[in-house]
């Protein structure tokens, strides 16, 4: 599969002029993102997502490095009606109706009528938006409706890779369970997503690769089952004679005594047959064995502590 | 088609700001309130009535230019819709043309609906329709062209606030040119050279004042028609320099 | 479009622009001719509105103001508003004519005496707007006005009107510049010649007036205006031609004149008169139709008449003089003598030595305030006249700072009364003074005229001396010295 974005080295500083030292917003950033993929970004608020997004559009220009979206340099105006852009917090001109948005930026697109209308339709109803909205100005919405508008907006020119920047920040839970299903939606009709975003269940359900980002320096990266998924399991037992908890000691794993429940929080793999042979052999029966499975957040805390740590 | 989607949709703004509303209401009383003052004698009365008027169009139009020039493109940046836009297939180009349009539209609209107003309150004070304001009321237009192409030029590095007294200040000098060009002829040649500098440099807004021979018909323009002409050429000249500057300084910006 | 191509593009553009605004330069400085902008003295509102552009509708605001203040009889405050309304709007008329006004006739002491030493300034404001303004009639013919009434400057009257009739324009109801100038242009004109003596002219002025009311009374014989003026004229032209033959050479007969003015006007329908005149010869018959013939007129019938001397004639001794003495400090008391007709006026003029007329190089309202200068006239009742002059109220205007000082007392015949110049003629050609008589010889035609001098001290005007015959200077000397530049201030 081909690359829909390609970074390669990409690096961003800004002078500050008041200490006048040199702040990295993104630092030698490398990173390839796969077509048709939902891929997320994440990072701390400023850790440089949507520096780096920005510096994909072109809306600003990096310092070294260089990079490629859909096999163009960036800034390439062509390749630019085959993306699209929900910036977070996304505003819009407030007077203007949501037809009208619409209405404004698929002319922008060079889409012309009837195929306009077509379009501003279609998106409108593939967000979910209320159509008796459609005629009101954009001043009245709600937090969820602009974000509709936002996604919506975002769809008119049918695009190959759309960019998303932290996309449900700020909605209430259904409007957020309902936008996280818009995305969904979008991964769904092969379209792909580069979904910028702290918030990590949103990411955990949606992605399918994710890349920590902090402090401009790419962390990790990788499929996101492959790092939730953890190393050791969890052994649960009962019974089993005294001598059972000194033998397990030994064997290097130390088990907590809960209501007559045994538990050995963490064994390796390795060490599974082992340790099941040594309760079974004390008399002990083993209730449950539960590979551990590491929640997005908890690994995008552990990575960025460690880095943090250094 | 892009170019003009931007200005189509940035006049409809800038026509929703309350701010102008309120400038070209108060304008109109004015213009509509100015045969009150005239007591004097009657050509007294008229060429006030004339000087007022036309002073009444040219203050609102500046007022509604700046505002309008300003801020048409910080207020994309500051709202964040230049990212929607400029990450869209439009050019930088495509985007500084379509919001000076846009602006220039508006300060249209705002300065016919005054002209407008005002040749109606002459045409009931002196019975006859003044045409010639007609000329007076275009080279406001014009002048006002090359003012808001000179904020807009300002507006793609400097802030609001920054860009308004510099558009302001440079209009202000740049409406002096009788005097640097009476400088031009000076015996210090450093005064000359100075003078020249800012005579030819700056945008010369003195050049559109024609109101003295609209209000005094006494006073007479040997070729009106080639000096009208050559006025529009020049704001829509300066003006095309000014846009280009904006565009390459606007390319570069990070937004 | 390539971003160097843009960049290509500005110079060459900036390049046209440059050229543009050489093109325009000499439109916009021919416009805006005798414009300036003032910063000092304006208010806020007032410096923006010029900085914006807005140099008329401030100056139109800046004159309400200023009529405000007239109206309220604050005449100090209007001068400096005159100057700036006529900087920033160049083109005002009115502001000119009126702030001239201002200066000339508004500013008196106690007595009402005009302050004249703000005269040069009035003078030079209207040349300052008629230089602003060529081709208008109204600057130039306030100017022969204020030459005639104020200063009494007969020649710098003749030649404003002169300028004013035959260089300038009216406007028509469109504002542009494309009427004659109104025919009381002409009527002062021809009056200004009867005042410098130049009766011929005058005549030849009168006739030329007619000439063209005529014309405008056949363009719409319905105009009862125009037939006023033609009126008018006719009428001031036969008493200019009565006065001249009666004062110079003989009567018309205007018995004759009546009975052949039997001729109908075709266009008016009105009855027709005919300069008919009774002659000493044939020889002076001749001359008149001539005079006809080459104003493209019929000749009208003429006889010879009874001679009988000319008015002026022989010459009458006016026995003119003054004591002047100060009965107070600075309160000058007159007595004179003049064997004249009731009403003819003695001017009396008390002035610095070093003081001239100035010769203003710009206008400006700033005048020296130590120049002492007073001005004032008295009428001749039975053969004398006299009158208390208190100078003692207005140290302003009288501040006695120099040391000496001229007084003079004059009588000017071409400013007289018209039953004056019956006996006298227009240039004084009638009358002569044993002591006082002096003749303006570099004048054309010459004018006579009466004029005694004093020089006086400061102590004298203080009374710590009296004045006395001693004290008489020459006018030959005086005149000389008013001729000389000044000297340097002492």
């Amino acid at each position: 599969m081909a690359a829909a974005v390609s970074i390669q080295g990409l690096t961003k500083t800004y002078l500050d002029v008041w200490t006048k030292t040199e702040i990295r917003a993104v630092d030698n950033l490398s990173l390839e993102v796969e077509e048709g993929e939902v891929f997320g970004f994440l990072g701390r608020n400023g850790a440089g997502k949507t520096t780096t997004i920005k510096m994909l559009l072109g809306l600003i220009f990096p310092t070294l490095g260089s990079a490629n979206v859909l096999g163009k340099p960036i800034g390439d105006i062509g390749v630019k009606s085959q993306i699209s852009y929900l910036p977070e917090e996304a505003y819009f001109y407030e007077g203007m109706t949501g037809w009208d948005t619409m209405d404004f930026y698929a002319r922008l697109f060079r889409i012309s009528e009837p195929k306009r209308s077509e379009r501003i339709k279609q998106c409108l109803n593939d967000v979910f938006l209320d159509e008796q909205a459609w005629r009101r100005p954009i001043r009245g919405y709600s937090k969820g409706m602009r974000q509709r508008i936002g996604i919506a907006q975002a769809l008119i020119n049918d695009p190959k890779l759309l960019f998303l920047d932290e996309p449900t920040s700020g909605l209430d839970p259904i409007a957020h369970a309902e936008l996280r299903e818009i995305i969904v939606n979008v991964g769904r009709q092969g379209k792909t997503v580069f979904l910028s975003s702290h918030q990590l269940p949103d990411v955990e359900l949606t992605c399918s690769r994710v890349a920590i980002i902090h402090r401009g320096k790419l962390l990790t990266t990788g499929k996101t089952q492959d790092l939730t998924s953890g190393d050791m399991v969890e052994i649960t037992f009962s019974g089993g004679d005294g001598a059972l908890v000194e033998k397990l000691k030994a064997a290097g794993a130390d088990c907590e005594k809960k209501n007559g429940a045994s538990r050995i929080p963490s064994v390796a793999p390795s060490k599974v047959n082992d340790i099941v042979d040594l309760i079974r052999g004390a008399k002990g029966s083993v209730t449950a064995i539960v590979p551990h499975r590491r929640t997005l957040e908890e690994v995008f805390v552990d990575t960025v502590m460690k880095a943090g740590a250094n | 088609m892009v170019t003009l989607a931007i200005a189509k949709q940035t006049l409809e703004d800038m026509l929703r700001r309350k701010i102008l509303l309120i400038l070209l209401i108060v304008a109109v009383a004015m213009i509509a309130l100015g045969p009150s003052v005239g007591f004097l004698s009657p050509r007294e009365s008229s060429a006030v009535l004339r000087s007022l008027g036309l002073a009444v169009i040219l203050l609102a139009g500046l007022l509604i230019t700046v505002l309008t020039g300003i801020q048409v493109i910080p207020t994309e940046i500051e709202r964040r819709t230049v990212y929607t836009v400029l990450s869209k297939p439009v050019q930088r180009y495509e985007f500084v043309l379509g919001k000076f349009l846009g602006g220039l539209f508006t300060v249209f609209v705002m300065i016919a609906s005054m002209g407008i107003v005002f040749i109606g309150v002459l045409r009931y004070q002196e019975g006859h329709f003044a045409t010639e304001m007609i000329q007076g009321i275009m080279m406001t237009f014009f002048q006002m062209t090359l003012l808001g192409a000179l904020a807009i030029f300002f507006s793609t590095f400097a802030t609001p606030v920054v860009n308004f007294f510099l558009s302001f200040g440079l209009f202000i000098v740049g409406n002096m040119s009788a005097v640097t060009e009476s400088l031009l002829n000076n015996k210090n040649v450093a005064t000359r050279v100075i003078a020249g500098a800012v005579h030819y440099a700056i945008p010369n807004f003195g050049n559109f004042n024609i109101q003295n021979k609209l209000i005094h018909p006494q006073v007479v323009i040997k070729d009106m028609n080639v000096f009208i002409m050559q006025n529009i050429a020049y704001a829509l000249i300066y003006s095309a320099v000014l846009l280009l500057l904006a565009i390459i300084v606007f390319d570069r910006r990070e937004v | 479009m390539q971003s160097s191509t843009r960049r290509n593009l500005i110079l060459p553009l900036f390049a046209l622009t440059v050229v543009l605004q050489v093109r325009i330069d000499p439109t916009v400085a021919d416009m805006n001719k005798g414009r300036k902008t003032p910063f000092a003295g304006l208010s806020t509102e007032f410096i923006l509105g010029p900085l914006l552009g807005l140099q008329q509708a401030v100056a139109g605001l800046l004159w309400v103001r200023a009529d405000e203040f007239f109206h309220e009889g604050d005449y100090d405050a209007i001068l400096p508003m005159v100057r700036m309304v006529t900087w920033l709007d160049p083109h005002n008329l009115d502001v000119y004519i009126t702030g001239a006004w201002h200066l000339a006739y508004n500013f008196t002491d106690s007595s009402e005496r005009s302050d004249r030493r703000y005269i040069p300034a009035a003078q030079k404001l209207l040349e300052e707007g008629d230089a602003n303004n060529p081709g208008v009639y109204d600057i130039a013919f306030e100017l022969g006005w204020q030459n005639t009434d104020k200063i009494k400057d007969y020649e710098r009257a003749h030649y404003w009107y002169k300028k004013c009739a035959e260089e300038r324009k009216g406007m028509d109801e469109r504002g542009e510049l494309t009427k004659p100038v109104p025919m009381f242009v002409w009527h002062q004109l021809a009056h200004s010649l009867a005042r410098l003596g130049r009766i011929d002219e005058c005549i030849a002025v009168w006739r030329k007036a007619l000439m063209m009311s005529n014309e405008l009374v056949r363009q719409d014989p319905k105009d009862y205006s125009r037939r006023n003026v033609r009126d008018s004229e006719r009428h001031n032209l036969e008493l200019t031609l009565k006065r001249k033959f009666s004062r110079y050479t003989h009567e018309i007969d205007w018995e004759l004149d009546s009975k052949r003015s039997q001729g109908v006007d075709p266009v008016t329908g009105e009855p027709r008169p005919r300069d008919s005149y009774l002659f000493l010869n044939t020889a002076e018959i001749q001359r008149k139709a001539e005079q006809y013939r080459l104003a493209g007129e019929p000749v009208p019938p003429m006889a010879i008449g009874q001679p009988r001397p000319p008015a002026i004639e022989p010459r009458w001794e006016t026995s003119f003089d003054v004591r002047p003495t100060f009965t107070a400090d600075k309160v000058l008391e007159l007595k004179g003598r003049f064997n004249v007709g009731d009403g003819a006026r003695v001017t009396i003029r008390l002035h610095d030595e070093t003081w001239r007329p100035p010769q203003l190089k710009a206008f400006t309202f700033d005048i020296n305030q130590d120049v002492t200068l007073m001005q004032d006239q008295h009428s001749v009742r039975q053969g004398t006249w006299g009158r208390k002059i208190d100078m003692s109220k207005d140290p302003k205007m009288y501040s006695f700072k120099a040391p000496h000082y001229f007084l003079v007392f004059e009588f000017d015949p071409r400013g007289t009364s018209p039953f004056v110049h019956d006996r006298f003629g227009w240039s004084g050609e009638g009358m002569t003074d044993k002591k006082y008589l002096w003749e303006e010889k570099e004048k054309n035609p010459p004018n006579r005229i009466l004029r005694k001098v004093y020089r006086i001290t400061r102590a004298q005007v203080l009374r710590r001396a009296p004045i006395t015959e001693a004290d008489v200077f020459p006018t030959a000397k005086y005149v000389e010295l008013q001729r000389s530049a000044a000297p340097a201030a002492e």
